[in-house]
């Protein structure tokens, strides 16, 4: 997209003999322009989101034990901490169950859904939009939704009643043999249709003839959504699944906060939920930032992790 | 076209493919009535007593009451903390598009060294998870004096969305085509002009998009709402899980400010599906 020069002067003869400075200023011109534009959109985000992100680092250094207190230097000891905190273990082993059990289960039924819509059969469009209606609700508002479905006199309950399987009937959310399982549903419950309708967008832009001659060749559906739509999408596919990763990791901590804070016990404790729990209820600040130093280098682990084995994106 | 259409019907019921759809067909069903039972259950809910929740928790409500409508906010001051999600949504949507346009513009259309830089550097917001932040930005918003003041979020929130709004920006007004600026004379003034008059209108459905992405992030915004403000400066957010905690086991209200909470998203959502996939799936790809 550089002009060339003589493309440039073509339509002003007249500045052709001052060439060499006034095209040095006129770079100097587009720059101060670019930065006038730019600039409060990125101090903005360095003072707003990379600055706190800086910070906590240097907090993760600090012994702080609320904001009233002073805080002292203590270098890795917060680190140290980690290995030996059962809790820390227990929040750990728990977002493992998480991650091994919510990225499968969301993003295989969501690719196998995503790709029936993408055949636009009769009543694909309401689908669709019953699909993504449960990623338009907040964390709060489906967090309250899921505490009447869990709840003892809740739906749940009642509809396994109904069925006659009333023995499953359990207090979902303070039984802990159920308590995790119950967080990750809600997950689960969301994420299926939110990325069966982007694996749609994705595959939407596959060509039908592809499959048409797959067809002719006696491939049945089947074949064809896991040898030509996976391979096709699987750059978006990785994407889907670092989303989702990231999701787990930190935002699912929403739900543990405003249903279970953790409990019963550390039944539903996350590493995510951890973090908020250390800085606003325990306030050890150094300690819930060295958890979320801990966190945000097993997201970067993670993404370039997925980003090979699903290949690069775009 | 009706032949065509009747065509269709016979060779997917004939051509070999049945036992896939049937069962895309059998699953899809089974999700949306996952998905729905709940969504029933909570409006249903909103209209009754909790007595009929617990004995008949599937029944349409009797009566058309909004009894519990109005008790939600009683209980939980509803309609102050819709001033403030309001007011907090609508302001920073502003200050992110003043921010973010000009420097999408930028990016776009002003061709030195810098721009590709720039957008690298804001490509790496998607790496920053919200969690990360809470902990610096709460410091942050104290050492301000801005705790429990609802600016905090209109000043913090626009950060957390520059990201995927500049650059979805400048990727919508890279396909603007024109040469007007090409005479490589402008200065600081003459882009502003143009900038107002020229690309804004101009890109106003990608400006929609964002606007519309960016509205449902704050409006749904739970956890620097909660840390940020306290208990007479609430979003719709917070009150709502007070009305839990208030009335421990009265799902009837917390049913009513579900539905309150929810809807203006919902039409939202009903209004714009299209742009809202689309600007979701290429936000995703740029991450």
């Amino acid at each position: 997209m550089e002009l060339s020069p003589i493309e440039e002067s073509a339509g002003k003869p007249d500045v052709l003999a001052g060439r060499p400075t006034h095209q040095r200023r006129n770079q100097m011109k587009r720059r101060v322009a670019f930065l006038l534009f730019s600039a409060p959109a990125m101090a903005w985000f360095l003072i707003w989101m990379l600055w706190p992100l800086i910070n906590m680092f240097w907090i993760s250094l600090l012994r702080w034990d609320g904001l009233v207190k002073k805080s002292t230097f203590i270098g890795l000891a917060n680190y140290q901490r980690i290995l030996s905190d059962v809790l820390f273990q227990h929040a750990l082993r728990n977002t493992a169950i998480h991650l091994a059990v919510g990225l499968p289960a969301v993003l295989i039924p969501a690719f196998i859904l995503g790709f029936f819509l993408s055949l636009r059969r009769p009543g694909f469009r309401t689908l669709r939009f019953i699909f993504f209606l449960p990623a338009m609700i907040s964390v709060a508002a489906l967090a309250m939704m899921f505490y009447g479905i869990y709840m003892p006199e809740g739906i749940l309950n009642a509809m396994l009643r109904l069925v006659g399987l009333g023995a499953w009937t359990h207090n979902w959310l303070a039984d802990p043999s159920t308590v995790l399982g119950s967080i990750i549903f809600i997950d689960i419950w969301t994420g299926i249709g939110f990325y069966a309708v982007l694996f749609f967008a994705v595959l939407s832009n596959i060509s039908g003839e592809l499959y048409e001659a797959a067809r002719l060749d006696g491939a049945s559906l089947w074949t064809i959504l896991w040898r030509i739509a996976f391979p096709l999408s699987r750059g978006f596919f990785g994407v889907a699944t670092m989303l989702h990763f990231l999701w787990i990791l930190t935002g699912a901590a929403q739900n543990v906060l405003i249903l279970t804070k953790g409990g019963p016990g550390d039944y539903s404790l996350t590493l995510g939920y951890y973090l908020y729990n250390q800085a606003f209820v325990v306030q050890r600040l150094g300690y819930s930032q060295a958890i979320g130093v801990f966190l945000f280098v097993v997201g970067l682990v993670g993404l370039v992790l997925i980003r090979r084995i699903f290949g690069q994106t775009d | 076209m009706r032949a065509s259409r009747k065509s269709r019907w016979v060779s997917w019921l004939t051509d070999g493919s049945t036992p896939f759809i049937v069962g895309g067909y059998a699953a899809s069903a089974l999700y949306a009535l996952v998905v729905l039972i709940p969504l029933y259950y909570v409006v249903v809910s909103a209209f009754k007593t909790n007595l009929t929740i617990f004995t008949q928790p599937l029944a349409l409500p009797k009566t058309l009451s909004f009894f519990n409508f109005i008790r939600a906010q009683e209980v939980a001051v509803l309609n102050r903390a819709m001033l403030i999600s309001v007011g907090v949504t609508v302001g920073a949507e502003i200050v992110t598009l003043l921010l973010a346009f000009p420097a999408a513009y930028a990016i776009a259309r002003i061709r030195t060294r810098l721009a590709p830089l720039f957008e690298y550097i804001f490509s790496l917001g998607f790496l920053i998870p919200a969690l990360a932040m809470l902990v610096p930005v709460y410091l942050m918003v104290v050492k301000l004096g801005l705790l429990y003041q609802p600016v905090s979020l209109v000043i913090f929130y626009p950060a957390t969305k520059l990201s995927v709004t500049v650059i979805l920006l400048a990727s919508y007004l890279r396909t603007i085509p024109l040469e007007l600026e090409e005479s490589a004379q402008l200065d600081g003034a003459s882009r502003l002009q143009m900038l107002l008059y020229v690309f804004f209108p101009l890109a106003r459905p990608g400006v929609i998009t964002v606007l519309i992405l960016n509205f449902i992030d704050f409006w749904n915004e739970y956890l620097f709402a909660l840390i940020l403000l306290n208990q007479r400066n609430r979003t719709l957010q917070i009150a709502l899980t007070i009305i839990k905690t208030d009335r421990s086991m009265d799902y009837g209200l917390v049913s009513a400010g579900i539905v309150m909470v929810v809807i203006p998203v919902c039409i939202v959502f009903i209004l714009f599906q299209e742009q809202i996939v689309k600007g979701i799936y290429a936000g995703a790809l740029k991450g």
